[in-house]
């Protein structure tokens, strides 16, 4: 393995970048700085599914799952209904280590299953999270969510949804340290088992390396990245929504994000988010507002709708992508050659 | 309803819920067998079959060529047969259109490139059927409708087979999915052991490199694999649309996702094993609805799944997977 | 890294567009709605979008010389097919970020006012729901013990609704299934805010007048068929069923699954079943005379005095019949644009705190639905309740409740 960059950097040239970039949208568009928020959320369950799939190469087909636990521990521990209240630093944490021992303890017993086998079973955790968390409406409210919840906070400043950039500012600063530490991890002893056990599990193994511990540490790691980002999203919400919010498409988009941007790639995941969160939340809702304003076409029909051309553009835009750069857009010296 | 009725009510239930999942997760685990690639697609192509079956139906209507509600029983049959075969075909073809535009040129990407192709595609195919809408087709009235549920017409009469006062109730589409699936089935199961390009689809399944040495067309039996897997989606779609009598634009998620998990229940790349899963995921669903309670149903599904592979990763009919090195 | 380069300069170009279309005229103010447009309420919505802009074109697009400017936002997504709380939340930001907006009308879905209610209450928006019949929403002692004190942050009200609400409409529903001579009811809902909400009043009104609930639970609503629940049904003896959820949630194949799986019940759903797309989905044949559908309000050609007169002028705009709630819509906008026409004349400045406290101030009312106030909650005085059935492929009330 060539090491080519110097580690000690806190980022890439790459990372650096996309962050400014991402930095720059509030001072070019402030009024999308709250739909860029939502960009850093999946950005964040990006570079946690990356752990998994891109470093490690376990398909998981359920970290949406992971972020709702995420936000329904965030809201159980800051609502004010419960009797816990952490408020946004404290919820925060504590849904990270919710989400890394959900991922211990659906990793302990499926992580030997062969690669296609371990996604469904991580497709079934996600149908059984989210209708557990429906069902248990004594502890979760099922359906009617839980709300409200506190919005972020730095002690100092004043963040409501009225600040929207103040806030966007604040979720690109935990954005830059998530990018730190997957930086550091990429790098470390554990991320290198991790690409061992990608390439060769039968190798790792005669190098001591325990495949087994190191998935599982890439699973509970993963989970917990997304259990944050479910925790900044139900932030954002104020609200945990619905269990419904973290279904199956949210984990397929997570996927989406890593692969469209550049699988194993900190900065590629960072584009993908942009690119796709860009599109699905930001760029699609424009046109159909200025296709409106124009009028031309109406929501009322379905073809002249540009919404309803969602599934089609993101089709085709994963389907040209992978014909035209299988790698992604940020390309990973590091991605998997098989 | 005595306990045994009951009883029996939800396994003739759970067999003809069962049967159609099989159907399709045969689809999966055909194409998984011979080119490891988990065919998302493979849920909205069966959509699109549902789709087709119900323009045709009701263009027959409309033209007055026949009409369902009075067409004698062998007719009902003959048009129930017509609808299996085209949407078949027509899935089949779509199957393998999809193939060769889409997968063929990524056959030696890495298997997530593929998979996110087949994502891809399945996105495009929910927007098509989004378009597609009822009878009449919604791109002619605007379609301000298009993404409602769709009636789909009773092409079989739906009475009690065992009289109206029976409390156990038994109709033609039940069995009529037994009379088209099973021969299907045996005739897959058929087609893959004595024929030559069955042969050979057991041969690429195995290792496509020894297979293409020892002379073995692999790209037609590819091509066959997507073109017989598609059929029986497209089959599987009209069974589902005559049995549940409504279909709609996403009615290719829950279905794939409930063949998906009984192929890889069932142990994935293996036909009887996508068999035993699908019928096996049938009568979960139903007992679970019957002595649970159905908001647990999903949860109960995935639960065993998750058992079974914990105490048999490789599936209940699975091969014991080498390591490959 | 070229394609890199390439992407940053196509963002830059989507970003400029973006901040380009802010511009607007000078002398104007921006109503907008936030409804389900994407996915199978479409159709529903669109009726009450077009009831918007009747409103509004009444008016001629105008108070006084200020234009109004309407603007049609979804806050459903295609991946959902329904309304989607990210986009809800993005919505109700938007309409913060731009202060031109002085009013927001919607939601139609009572959970997705739940997401949006508190960040407009802080901005002090008006919102005005024309579809909303969540009662936690406004009063106090139905869903959680912080509500409606959770959704007013400001502690002002900024929220109304122009349709009566499921506390009386789940009752309206339990009477009606005593009429029918119901003695067991099998109870199911769809396990989201609004269906599980009207479900839980039903069985709570059902049992009060002694018809005995024989079982209560919630469906899977993405489900193939219910053929294995109306087994567990008919073995429980119920005689009447409830379904405490919507067309979108998968109410057609239940009715279609009872008449298939023998089950002699009749079926009563509330009025997110009210649209022609439910009987495009169960198909007639599976309703008729067996279904009963409930709904805030009389079907839209039954309505009178300035609901005629909507009624006809819709049909004559439009050249269809209105779906149910289309009225609403068209109520909704009125309330609102009667509130800045009264500011107007009185020399006061549109803002959003004149709107605001001036919409609260609707009294006696006159319009399509009849005259009518806001109580005290932000709620309707208007308490009009159909029972309608199914008749040769089109709905037809069979019993109004003052």
């Amino acid at each position: 393995m060539k090491a080519v960059l110097p580690r000690f950097a806190p980022f890439s040239r790459g990372q650096l970048v996309v962050l400014a970039l991402l930095a720059a949208l509030p001072l070019v568009a402030p009024s999308y700085a709250a739909s860029g928020r939502t960009i850093i959320v999946f950005a964040i369950m990006g570079l946690g599914l990356n752990i998994v799939v891109g470093w490690t190469g376990l398909l998981n087909l359920g970290i949406a799952a992971f972020g709702a636990l995420g936000a329904y521990a965030y809201g159980i521990l800051t609502c004010e209904i419960y009797p816990f209240q952490f408020g946004f630093w404290g919820g925060l944490l504590l849904a990270a280590c919710v989400g890394a021992v959900a991922g211990v303890l659906l990793g302990a017993p499926t992580l030997r299953l062969r690669g296609d086998y371990l996604a469904i079973v991580t497709l079934g955790f996600g149908e059984i999270v989210q209708d557990a968390l429906k069902n248990l409406e004594a502890i979760t409210k099922g359906t009617q969510g839980i709300n409200p919840l506190p919005a972020a906070s730095l002690p100092g400043v004043d963040i409501t949804s009225e600040t929207p950039v103040r806030w966007f500012y604040l979720y690109l600063a935990i954005l830059a340290v998530v990018v730190f530490l997957c930086r550091n991890l990429e790098f470390s002893r554990l991320g290198r088992q991790w690409f061992a056990v990608r390439e060769d599990e039968l190798a790792a193994r005669c190098m001591a390396i325990e495949p087994d511990k190191a998935k599982l540490k890439a699973f509970a790691t993963g989970a917990a990245l997304a259990a944050v980002s479910g925790a900044l999203l139900a932030s954002v919400l104020s609200s945990t929504g619905e269990p419904a919010n973290y279904d199956f498409q949210v984990s397929i988009l997570a996927l989406c994000i890593v692969i469209v941007g550049g699988i194993g790639s900190i900065t590629g995941v960072l584009v993908g988010a942009i690119v796709m969160i860009g599109l699905n939340n930001i760029a699609l809702p424009a046109i159909s507002d200025a296709m409106q304003q124009a009028g031309i076409g109406s929501t009322s029909n379905v073809f002249t709708s540009p919404n309803n051309y969602k599934y089609l553009t993101f089709g085709l835009a994963l389907v040209l992508m992978m014909r035209v750069r299988p790698d992604g857009i940020v390309h990973s010296r590091k991605a998997v050659r098989k | 309803m005595t306990e045994t009725e009951v009883f029996i009510q939800q396994v003739i239930l759970g067999l003809s819920n069962g049967m159609i999942i099989a159907l399709v997760a045969l689809g999966y685990t055909m194409v998984y067998g011979i080119v490891e690639l988990i065919n998302f697609a493979h849920g909205d192509v069966f959509t699109l079959g549902g789709f087709l079956g119900l323009t045709i139906v009701g263009a027959l209507g409309a033209a007055a060529i026949i009409d369902p509600g009075a067409l004698g029983e062998t007719s009902n049959w003959l048009l129930l047969v017509g609808l299996v075969i085209g949407c078949g075909l027509f899935c089949g073809v779509l199957n393998l259109s999809i193939d060769t535009v889409v997968y063929k040129p990524l056959r030696r990407a890495p298997k997530l490139t593929q998979l996110v192709a087949a994502i891809g595609v399945s996105f495009i195919l929910v927007n098509v059927a989004l378009f597609w809408g009822g009878v009449p087709m919604d791109v002619f009235s605007g379609g301000a409708a298009a993404a409602a549920s769709k009636d789909f017409p009773e092409i079989l009469e739906g009475s009690n087979l065992l009289g109206e006062d029976s409390n156990v109730v038994l109709r033609l589409e039940d069995i009529a999915i037994f009379a088209i699936t099973i021969p299907l089935m045996i005739g897959l199961t058929l087609f893959v052991k004595k024929t030559r390009l069955g042969r050979g689809m057991r041969a690429t399944a195995q290792n496509p490199i020894a297979a293409r040495l020892m002379g073995i067309d692999t790209d037609r039996v590819i091509a066959a694999t997507f073109l017989i897997g598609g059929f029986l989606g497209g089959a599987a779609s009209v069974m589902w649309s005559v049995y549940n009598n409504t279909i709609s634009f996403q009615m290719g998620f829950r279905a794939g996702m409930d063949a998906f998990t009984a192929a890889v229940l069932g142990g994935i790349g293996s036909l009887p094993g996508a068999m035993v899963g699908g019928v096996l995921i049938g009568l979960i669903r139903a007992m679970s609805d019957q002595y649970i309670e159905t908001r647990w149903t999903n949860v109960v599904v995935f639960s065993v799944l998750v058992l079974i592979l914990v105490f048999r990763p490789s599936g209940l009919l699975g091969l014991k997977q080498r390591e490959k090195v | 890294m070229r394609s890199f380069q390439s992407f940053l300069r196509a963002s830059a170009a989507v970003l400029a567009a973006s901040v380009s279309m802010g511009a607007l005229a000078a002398e104007s103010v921006k109503i907008v709605s936030s409804l389900p447009r994407t996915g199978s309420a479409n159709a529903q919505t669109t009726s009450m979008v077009n009831g918007i802009k009747m409103a509004i074109a009444e008016r001629g697009g105008k108070i006084g010389d200020i234009e109004i400017v309407y603007e049609d936002w979804d806050d459903a997504s295609p991946q959902r097919g329904n309304w989607d709380p990210a986009v809800e939340a993005a919505n109700a930001d938007k309409a913060i970020a731009d202060s031109s907006v002085l009013a927001y009308i919607g939601t139609y879905n009572s959970g997705a006012s739940k997401i949006s209610m508190p960040k407009l209450n802080s901005a002090g928006i008006v919102m005005v729901s024309p579809g909303n019949t969540y009662p936690g929403l406004t009063k106090e002692g139905f869903g959680e013990e912080n509500e409606p004190a959770v959704y007013r942050p400001s502690g002002k009200i900024n929220y109304f609704r122009v349709v009566p609400t499921d506390d009386v409409q789940g009752s309206v529903a339990a009477d009606y299934a005593k009429e029918l001579g119901a003695k067991k009811a099998y109870v199911l809902h769809d396990r989201e805010l609004y269906g599980k909400g009207i479900a839980d009043v039903f069985k709570k009104s059902a049992a009060e007048l002694g018809i005995e609930v024989v079982g209560f639970d919630g469906i899977d609503n993405k489900a193939s068929n219910y053929k294995s629940l109306v087994t567990k049904m008919k073995q429980a003896g119920a005689d009447v069923v409830y379904y405490g959820g919507t067309t979108q949630t998968n109410a057609g194949q239940l009715a279609k699954d009872i008449v298939a799986g023998g089950l002699k019940a009749k079926l009563i759903v509330p009025d997110g079943c009210f649209e022609e797309a439910f009987i495009a989905a169960a198909g007639a044949k599976a309703l008729e005379g067996r279904c009963y559908i409930t709904f805030g309000g009389v079907e839209a050609k039954a309505l009178t005095g300035k609901g005629k007169d909507f009624y006809e002028g819709y049909k004559k705009t439009y050249g269809g019949e209105p779906e149910g709630y289309a009225v609403y819509g068209y109520e909704a906008a009125n309330v609102v644009l009667a509130a800045m026409e009264r500011i107007h004349k009185a020399g006061g400045k549109l803002t959003r705190e004149s709107v605001l406290a001036e919409v609260g101030k609707t009294k006696d009312f006159t319009g399509a639905l009849g005259t009518w106030s806001f109580d005290a909650n932000g709620d309707t005085t208007n308490r009009t309740f159909s029972v309608n059935t199914v008749k040769d492929g089109k709905f037809t009330t069979v019993k109004v409740v003052q």
